[in-house]
């Protein structure tokens, strides 16, 4: 978990930003230096969806040491209502709890802790709506 | 001038909680005279990917959404929490970056014990009152820490409260505040010591009882306004017990406080339990209601506001996402589940 990665992805991670492209129109996420579907580099900030629907998710029990105090964690694929698809964590509910289809929204968490006295990174998860 | 206030404000409360009856069956104590005494069913836990500067942010954003404005014009950031999750680098600056406020204000982490919150929506009054900057925004943020078996273990909470101040669509104006600081040996935890220590009993009658009623009274005065006055009245709420207590020693009646009462329910959310109960007010109040607040933190300080609501509290009071909904969506908890959050497994 190095300082510099951190830094440079918190756009990215806390408010959710990918990039648009101004000469084909076309929106995609994580943020990247050029359009993933036409290679201009005539881009600009966007910010994502905050809310969208479940399309598939499963249950995480095995992880690196790193993730395994949060160990079994929920992961999906969220189509967000601006029509991208991210993969995120969904928090704050069970697994039976979780159905394809169902409304999540955007949360601010805890992504990962170094250790006892390392950085701890921050981003987007998903919380049933 | 225009009117300075309260221009927006935004609550976070986790959704984890614990029975009284749980924690009582562990030490085997009887949950009835603990129910009795404190007037707490239960209090909200911290799930495990969730600190104080999470809920900071979940409750600014709650305030940025409900006031749909740019965060862009915030000119000053506070934190004011006992638990930030570093103990070298501010909270404030997490949240600066995910509400999009970035990059010329200023911004500080605070602590004052439980009142640290409200002395950040001092400094922001000032700030905008000087015409320094155009809004500043004001957090208490706590995830309070309790020793296993200690009587805190019973009510130390968490939750976070943000109020955004200002001068334009004001929903509350802020008609005066008055402070009490004294050094009150009531309540303390020493630099990476773990839980806090207190003086039991001590923590009553001479520090929370004698500061929210000289500071309460300084500002009644100050003002030259009485209890009967107020539409709703709201205290630090660390038991449901001391706020009722304190509200008839000042003259106020317990149906004043009763809107503000989410100890009962979410236990005591230290720098964010005033300022709760503030949001909880604002929720379902109407234009021309006056409120009262006091806070209290340990060590030991109050802080007294009067607030008149205003025509705007129509515009941002349907906002969803207000302390009922977290109140609500709660989830309980057993002891063993609750050790694993709190970090007491290791």
């Amino acid at each position: 978990m190095e300082p510099p990665k951190i830094w440079r992805e918190k756009r990215e991670r806390y408010l959710a930003i990918g990039i648009q492209c101004q000469d084909c129109k076309s929106k995609s996420f994580p943020k990247t230096s050029f359009c993933t579907k036409c290679s201009s580099s005539n881009i600009t900030e966007y910010r994502l969806a905050t809310s969208g629907k479940l399309l598939n998710f499963t249950k995480v029990t095995s992880t690196s040491k790193e993730m395994n105090s949060y160990a079994p964690f929920f992961v999906g694929i969220i189509e967000l209502d601006d029509g991208i698809k991210v993969t995120g964590q969904i928090v704050d509910c069970k697994f039976e709890d979780l159905q394809d289809e169902m409304r999540v929204r955007m949360v601010f968490r805890v992504l990962a802790r170094n250790g006892e006295e390392g950085l701890i990174r921050y981003g987007f998860k998903f919380t049933p709506e | 001038m225009n009117k300075a206030g309260i221009v927006s404000y935004g609550s976070y409360i986790p959704r984890y909680r614990i029975r009284i009856e749980e924690i009582a069956k562990i030490w085997d104590e009887d949950p009835n005279e603990l129910r009795s005494q404190l007037q707490v069913a239960s209090k909200s836990v911290l799930g495990p990917d969730e600190d104080v500067a999470t809920m900071a942010v979940e409750s600014a954003r709650n305030a940025i959404n409900r006031w749909k404005g740019d965060p862009q014009k915030i000119g000053a950031i506070y934190v004011g929490s006992e638990s930030h999750p570093y103990a070298v680098k501010p909270t404030a600056t997490i949240v600066a970056a995910a509400i999009d406020a970035e990059k010329e204000l200023t911004a500080a982490d605070l602590e004052f014990a439980c009142k640290a919150g409200t002395a950040g929506m001092q400094m922001c009054l000032g700030l905008v009152k000087s015409n320094m900057i155009s809004y500043g925004l004001a957090i208490g943020a706590d995830d309070s820490q309790g020793r296993p078996r200690d009587p805190l273990e019973y009510t130390a909470g968490a939750g976070s409260s943000a109020f955004l101040i200002g001068t334009e669509r004001v929903v509350a104006e802020i008609e005066g505040t008055y402070s009490v600081t004294s050094d009150m040996p009531d309540f303390w935890r020493r630099e990476g010591a773990i839980f806090p220590s207190h003086g039991v009993r001590f923590t009553g009658k001479p520090a929370y009882f004698q500061h929210t009623v000289d500071a309460s009274k300084g500002l009644l005065e100050e003002l030259g306004t009485k209890p009967s006055d107020y539409d709703f009245a709201t205290f630090h709420q660390p038991n449901t017990k001391f706020p009722l207590t304190v509200a008839k020693m000042l003259g106020f009646s317990s149906e004043q406080v009763e809107v503000s009462l989410i100890c009962k329910d979410i236990g005591n959310a230290y720098s964010a339990s005033s300022m709760l109960g503030l949001a909880q007010i604002l929720n379902h109040a109407n234009a021309g209601d006056k409120i009262f607040m006091t806070s209290y933190g340990s060590g030991a300080g109050s802080d007294a506001f009067s607030f008149e609501v205003t025509d705007e509290i129509e515009e941002v009071k349907t906002y969803p996402y207000n302390v009922d909904h977290y109140i609500q969506n709660s989830e309980f908890i057993d002891y063993g589940l609750y050790a694993r959050y709190k970090g007491l497994l290791r």
